[in-house]
């Protein structure tokens, strides 16, 4: 492998005590929390194998809280989301489950919220230094790292979608840096991930959203500040 | 702009056809590969910088005391002994500063990750107590000290290349053993200003902390993590005073690497980060385990 840059072997700024199971929970729970684009009525976070056993005393749980009040995981108001939430009244169930799990990645959680019968699950993995890959959302395969803005379209699987999309980011002169699509089945549900090089503006969001066959489109920031 | 390398003596060879000094080439490296300009570059270098020294001043002024108890304020303590038996301010000041930078990230406080949240005390550590101890004109916003920043991220980059920086891949001399290795060669950087010192300081300091197993107990970020960050900053001062003297690491930096690297490969997963070995399964790491999974019924509440 070639040496990283600077900012991956200095960094990331942080709330300890642990990279891994501090840093990349509030990072992917940050990420969910956008994802689903309000606060949740109800969520549940699940820990799988070891930080299923050690999030106690890594605060994983405040990392989670934190990042479902929508704080960036350079807050340091990190340390008291519990309390934060509570006064908010956002209710998170944590669920250590320490059995199921053995096929995945050793640092694994699964993100469910609820909302006026919406609803979103996000599984994700914190894969060291700090660094997270979010793998699915609602069922659909994904890899997205949280260090570069992206756009998450759900639509359905009908031709010029992509296109219209990634029209639209090129009027608004944001570079796109990743695309992926994926669907159930062919015409069907589907959900197309865009990674950019800059914030995407809001009135290109507004265009997306217009689009026909598109069901919903949502910004994902940077988890880097 | 040429940024790939792989080892010390390609980035050595890089810089040489460049012209520029080596933290200036990291800098504008870092500007290309972001897209972002150098002022920028060292803005965020100076950002990062004044968070250590905030955390710094946190640990001394607020007692740190985690949830496990593990962590009890031991660098308010260091700061405060009144005869330390060795007397070498810069000694004292790293050893106790590197502490206090660790015990505010096992407690949960804001750090930067330098170059993993379990080592985070040591090159900070280092470079404050040589702020405070020889150039004490320095700040965040120096160029001077934004260098020796550099320096210690390209350290950490050709380990990161050559093997890894992180404990659940290496063990702990991928994380604290990496931390010194960068510390001392950032120090070089202050002290002499040539990169071949640089290097030779980092494989002084790397030889003596290959095979650290990283075997935390109840896999919390604090035994033997903290005062290790203490014991690393004085391994990085050791490596600095011999690479002062002209004496020479027998094996080249790059070839350091690579043997940590296959010590890595060997260790078992017991000892990598697993909590599964060492001091985790004493008596006393296996109490501890249990008070945890219990939720610390006898840890002060807030």
């Amino acid at each position: 492998m070639s040496a990283p840059a600077l900012f991956d072997v200095i960094g990331p700024v942080m709330i300890g005590p642990s990279s891994s199971h501090t840093a990349g929970v509030a990072r992917i729970c940050f990420l969910a929390r956008k994802a689903f684009g309000e606060r949740p009525e109800k969520a549940r976070v699940t820990f799988h194998g070891s930080l299923a056993a050690t999030w106690r005393g890594h605060g994983s749980d405040k990392a989670a809280f934190a990042g479902l009040l929508g704080l960036h995981p350079e807050d340091e108001r990190l340390s008291f989301a519990r309390e934060l939430a509570a006064r908010e009244g956002l209710v998170v169930d944590i669920v250590a489950d320490k059995e199921g799990g053995a096929h995945l990645h050793p640092n694994t959680l699964r993100v469910e919220l609820e909302a006026g019968g919406r609803k979103l699950s996000i599984s994700g993995c914190s894969i060291g230094g700090g660094a997270v890959r979010v793998e699915n959302v609602n069922g659909f395969p994904a890899s997205i790292s949280g260090e570069l803005d992206a756009v998450l379209v759900r639509h359905r699987d009908r031709p010029g979608v992509i296109a219209g999309v990634t029209g639209i980011l090129a009027e608004a002169g944001v570079n796109i840096a990743t695309a992926a699509s994926r669907r159930n089945q062919k015409g069907d549900e589907a959900l197309l991930v865009v990674e950019l090089d800059g914030v995407p503006p809001g009135s290109a969001l507004a265009e997306i959203r217009a689009l026909p066959e598109v069901l919903a489109a949502v910004h994902l920031p940077s988890v880097v500040s | 702009m040429r940024t790939a390398f792989t080892s010390s003596a390609e980035l050595l060879e890089l810089v040489a056809a460049d012209g520029r000094p080596l933290p200036e080439w990291m800098v504008a490296r870092e500007a290309f590969m972001t897209g972002r300009d150098e002022a920028a570059i060292r803005d965020e270098i100076a950002r990062r910088l004044t968070i250590t020294r905030t955390a710094l001043a946190r640990g001394f002024k607020e007692p740190q005391r985690s949830l496990s108890g593990l962590t009890d304020g031991a660098a308010a303590r260091l700061h405060a002994l009144a005869e330390p038996p060795v007397r070498d301010e810069l000694w004292n000041r790293a050893l106790a500063y590197a502490v206090a930078i660790n015990e505010v990230s096992a407690c949960g406080g804001r750090i930067v990750a330098f170059p993993t949240a379990g080592s985070s005390g040591i090159v900070p550590g280092l470079l404050w107590a040589w702020r405070d101890e020889r150039e004490g004109d320095l700040s965040a916003t120096s160029p001077r000290l934004q260098d020796a920043v550099a320096v210690a991220g390209a350290v950490g980059a050709v380990i990161a290349a050559r093997a890894t920086l992180s404990g659940a891949a290496g063990g702990c001399q991928a994380e604290c053993g990496a931390a010194a290795a960068m510390g001392a060669g950032a120090l070089a950087w202050l002290s002499s200003g040539d990169p071949s010192r640089v290097f030779n300081a980092a494989a002084l300091s790397l030889k003596n902390s290959l095979g650290l197993a990283c075997d935390p107990v109840a896999g919390l970020v604090e035994v033997p993590c903290v005062k290790r960050n203490a014991f690393l900053a004085g391994n990085a001062l050791v490596a600095l005073t011999l690479d002062s003297a002209g004496i020479l690491s027998a094996v080249p930096f790059d070839e350091v690497v690579s043997a940590m690297k296959a010590i890595g490969d060997m260790m078992s997963p017991q000892l990598k980060e697993s909590a599964e070995g060492g001091l985790a399964m004493t008596p006393t790491g296996l109490r501890v385990k249990a008070a945890m999974e219990a939720g610390f019924p006898d840890a002060p509440r807030s």
